[in-house]
């Protein structure tokens, strides 16, 4: 058996789709964070998988990859500051209780 | 592939050197259980309180400018081993990176997020 | 089987199932604990697809320095086991996750048949290296580069006001 796309693929559809699951049924913030974390990082494999495959002679995907990350690292930090200022005005991470813009 | 052997040799050492370790001082340790020998260590005092204290806040922005200056060696790494083929553009680029990145440090400096009072 | 295949699989696993555990634990910090386990083997996935420079920035960046941020913030924010949000009706959960995602897995299906083969050209030995990787980069995606330090910028900028509020 030798290495395809599809193992990739498979992978990276499987930690995407685990990703979704955290990013909706937690209600912890920062479990949110981790899972978006998740599947943004499958994300990434099938940037790098696919950069092999189309574009052998050119790194287009792994550049992908990079940016990914460095916005996922920008996303986190501005994104659990935000949960520090909720937890400080709520006294909670539950997102069940944050409510205060529903209608 | 043959550059990961490297890392693969070392990865194996990380995990054999502490299971060695572990299952060494398991045989040969005499074991005579007593009720203050089970506690947690701390410092040699008596430990009180939980282990979970919360940590304040102000060290959450010395880890995100951590994390800002990581990502900065990040791109600062194959900007320096591609340096001989790059030219005087390339300079300039990283230099205005570089800058931009400063102002935001510059910023939190005088705003005085790096303080501690 | 060579000895690629081996690794991947071995690395694929660990990924999926410290992926798994992390949705599935509820206290945040064994989550986040399970979640570098996962970066790290997908680092090792990357250097099977010969992304050398990726190889270190996985373990650099998101085990590193990510996952440091949030195992720091779990514990800034120090929820004790009986604050946390309770997590009922699992079933009711899941059947809405499948609901969403089955787009997603109709589109995974298709792309088997489009991708006739999946066979991996052969790629050359500088391919993915530091060098070329900073080649690419400071040339062709100069531009983006730059906006990626004012990205940085807004989000220094960001906490900064964020967190200053505190007191």
């Amino acid at each position: 058996m030798t290495l395809t796309l599809y193992h990739y693929l498979i992978v990276a559809a499987l930690l995407f789709c685990m990703g979704m699951y955290g990013i909706i049924t937690s209600k912890n913030a920062v479990r949110v964070l981790m899972s978006m974390e998740l599947a943004l990082a499958g994300v990434s494999i099938n940037f790098v998988a696919f950069s092999n495959y189309i574009t052998p002679a050119a790194l287009t995907g792994q550049i992908f990859t990079i940016f990914i990350m460095t916005v996922s690292a920008a996303e986190a930090g501005v994104g659990l500051a935000i949960i520090f200022n909720v937890y400080k005005n709520f006294k909670t991470v539950d997102m069940d209780k944050i409510d205060l813009m529903k209608w | 592939m043959e550059s990961f052997g490297r890392i693969g040799f070392m990865l194996f050492l990380a995990f054999i050197v502490p299971t060695i370790a572990l299952v060494l001082s398991r045989f040969l340790q005499p074991r005579f259980v007593t009720a203050s020998k089970i506690q947690t260590y701390e410092c040699g005092i008596k430990p009180y309180g939980s282990a979970w204290v919360q940590f304040n806040i102000r060290y959450y922005i010395y880890a995100l400018i951590f994390v800002v200056f990581d990502i900065e060696t990040v791109f600062l790494y194959p900007w320096a081993v591609a340096f001989k083929g790059l030219g005087l553009f390339a300079v300039i680029e990283m230099f205005l990176f570089l800058t931009i990145l400063l102002v935001g440090f510059a910023y939190a400096w005088k705003k005085g997020a790096l303080d501690w009072h | 089987m060579a000895a690629n295949t081996i690794f991947f699989m071995i690395f694929s696993l660990v990924a999926i199932i410290s992926g798994f555990v992390m949705i599935t634990r509820r206290h945040p910090l064994s989550a986040a604990l399970s979640l570098v386990v996962t970066f790290i083997s997908l680092a090792g996935l990357y250097g099977l697809l010969a992304a050398k420079l990726l190889f270190i920035i996985q373990i650099l960046v998101y085990a590193g320095a990510i996952m440091t941020l949030v195992i720091f913030s779990i514990m800034l924010l120090n929820v004790q086991e009986e604050d946390l949000p309770a997590e009922e009706r699992i079933i009711e959960r899941v059947s809405i996750t499948t609901l969403i995602l089955l787009p997603m897995i109709y589109i995974i299906g298709r792309s088997f048949t489009v991708i006739k083969d999946g066979q991996f050209p052969e790629v050359s030995q500088d391919f993915g290296t530091i060098h070329s990787v900073g080649m690419f980069l400071f040339t062709t995606y100069s531009f983006p580069f730059e906006v990626i330090s004012i990205l940085l910028l807004i989000s220094l900028l960001g906490v900064v006001v964020l967190a200053k509020r505190r007191i």
